[in-house]
């Protein structure tokens, strides 16, 4: 009896002693999932369109180093998502794997403008009156002007949602381009799916 | 000997589960110090209050904060919850309380019933509008469209016309086509038949006003659930800026949705949680009589002692059953959600609003509201809301 009562005191609390922290790989599947997009999909899709965008003819057999700006994804999908995450995934990827390849450039115009990209053009700003130097060879007063870019790195997040009394399902297409800036082509595209389906408890059902 | 031992241990065994059956209420009393302001009461109860009610207090909370503007608030109470109704539940120990014969359906995690999810998604989506992440908004609306798309009957199966409108109306923004989703909210209209959308228009209102449904529970357990619909005086509202009147009338109505879900699979199983507490009642009553009248007699008394007994622990279950649905709400939800856009070029602009009833005269509520086109990339999106808490 005196166990039992004992047993009380913590009923209804789950995990009354808690849960210690688990260290995952982002790549991995957690215990707490839901069929939206998740870290093991990031890793997943970004991995392998960064290994398909090094081998392109246009970044392997560049004679110099193509320079790329990012525009951000858009996400048609039923998720709200920090969208920037995916093309910064790509572009660390790249940047770590593609050994100096293909450079990146801080841009960005409007609503979609990088925050550093103020902080940039005052510093430009600066340089070009003369009042502020690191090398007054490239410095020169009236020309400091930023780097134009080969191609647009951009992407698109589409979805298709069902929900039935047999459970929920969500079909997530991911599709990435890099465009060329000066013909607009396409020079480079690939895809990743995800599938994922289930079925809640009944108690929420 | 073995028939006095076996009735002991009956009866330890009921004395047993009535400690046990005790223990249903140890966690979960609504302690905490009250100010009277909901929304320092609502952060409260989130930090202080059972974790299985955090999501109901973050939803409260979350639609105080919008309507006074604390908008940051409202994002992070927003995001927390929708983190908790995004997931899968599966082998949650709540929800399996929940299902059990001796635990009562609030045992399990709030989530709340498919309108009140719906609105998390609805006020995330005004909130993500507001910082010009139109792609993420239209993301919510399509979210809250699905919780509503597993009804019993699917003529009301994704039918709010607001959230297709908004949808068709991001898509069309962002130089997608948001034609489809325009019919879908022309074919569900009840209420009122929304504009055409104006891709190129820069303020957007949203309005709601009256009392949302709140829960009840029915039958001879309080084992069903049912929405009691709320209150309004008001039918629609008049915005008044410079030249421009726009009255926003209703797109949907909460106790309408609240209503058409049809029944729940919980519903079934609280169903038989009932059968099972009529019946182990009905069998204890039958036992104790029996017992009891076979234990008056001497040559029976030990028999009748034990089917006393044995009657007596079939009541104690029957007792420590509970079938009662789960009457947590959302209790300050709106009754109707309306919807309008326009055009100002940039500029602060002050506005007023007054609330017409339903023979379409103004109250005597009129609030003053200051709208600032600043921003030419992105959207100045207003709310209004009857409700200051």
């Amino acid at each position: 009896m005196v166990v039992l009562l004992a047993g009380c005191a913590s009923s209804g609390v789950r995990n009354p002693s808690g849960v210690p922290v688990t260290e995952m790989r982002p790549d991995e599947r957690g215990f707490v999932a839901g069929t939206g997009i998740e870290s093991q999909d990031l890793v997943a899709v970004t991995d392998k369109m960064a290994r398909s965008i090094i081998g392109i003819p246009e970044i392997a057999n560049a004679p110099g180093k193509p320079s790329v700006i990012l525009y951000p994804v858009e996400n048609n999908t039923r998720f709200p998502i920090q969208k920037d995450i995916f093309l910064s995934r790509i572009r660390a990827e790249l940047n770590s794997k593609a050994q100096g390849r293909v450079m990146f450039l801080i841009r960005g115009a409007g609503a979609q403008a990088d925050p550093r990209m103020a902080a940039l053009e005052r510093e430009r700003e600066l340089k070009a009156t003369g009042q502020v130097t690191s090398d007054p060879a490239k410095d020169t007063p009236g020309v400091t002007q930023f780097k134009g870019a080969d191609y647009i790195l951009t992407g698109k997040l589409e979805g298709l949602p069902h929900r039935t009394s047999q459970g929920i399902s969500d079909y997530v297409l991911y599709t990435f381009q890099l465009i060329d800036v000066r013909t607009s082509v396409i020079v480079w595209e690939d895809k990743a799916e995800i599938k994922k389906q289930g079925l809640e408890d009944a108690a929420y059902r | 000997m073995v028939t006095v031992t076996r009735t002991r241990f009956l009866l330890a065994a009921a004395v047993a589960l009535l400690a046990l059956t005790g223990c249903e209420t140890t966690q979960g009393r609504a302690n905490w110090p009250r100010t009277g302001d909901p929304l320092l009461d609502g952060q409260t109860a989130i930090a202080q209050g059972p974790p299985r009610d955090r999501v109901l207090w973050q939803y409260r909370t979350a639609a105080t904060a919008l309507r006074r503007g604390e908008l940051a608030e409202a994002r992070r109470l927003l995001d927390d919850a929708l983190l908790t109704i995004g997931g899968v539940v599966v082998n949650d120990r709540g929800a399996r309380q929940a299902r059990s014969m001796f635990h009562a359906e609030s045992k399990k995690t709030f989530h709340g019933e498919p309108y009140e999810r719906v609105m998390a998604y609805y006020y995330r989506g005004i909130l993500y509008w507001m910082d010009g992440e139109l792609d993420n908004a239209r993301a919510c609306f399509r979210s809250a469209q699905l919780q509503d798309s597993d009804t019993e009957r699917k003529e009301y199966a994704a039918d709010y016309v607001l959230l297709d409108y908004l949808d068709g109306l991001a898509s069309m923004k962002l130089g997608g086509d948001g034609s489809d989703a325009f019919k879908r909210a022309e074919a569900e209209a009840r209420l009122y038949r929304p504009l055409p959308g104006d891709a190129q228009a820069n303020v957007l209102v949203f309005a709601e006003f009256g009392n949302g449904p709140s829960k009840l529970a029915t039958g001879e357990y309080a084992e069903q659930l049912r929405f009691h619909p709320g209150t309004s005086v008001y039918r629609a509202v008049m915005l008044r800026v410079t030249n421009i009147v726009v009255r926003l009338d209703p797109f949907d109505d909460l106790n309408f949705q609240a209503t058409t879900r049809g029944g729940r699979v919980m519903d079934h199983i609280l169903g038989n949680k009932a059968v099972f507490k009529s019946t182990t009642d009905a069998v204890g009553t039958v036992g104790l009589i029996g017992g009891l009248a076979l234990a008056s007699r001497k040559d029976t008394r030990e028999a009748g002692l034990g089917l006393a007994a044995a009657g007596l622990l079939s009541k104690i279950i029957s007792a420590a059953t509970t079938p009662a649905a789960d009457t947590r709400c959302w209790d300050n939800l709106p009754a109707f959600l309306s919807f309008s856009a326009f055009r100002l070029p940039p500029g602060q602009y002050g506005a007023t609003v007054e609330f017409l009833d339903g023979a379409g005269s103004p109250s005597t509520v009129t609030k003053p509201v200051t709208i600032n086109v600043s921003d030419a990339n992105r959207d100045t999106v207003i709310f209004i809301s009857d409700k200051n808490n």
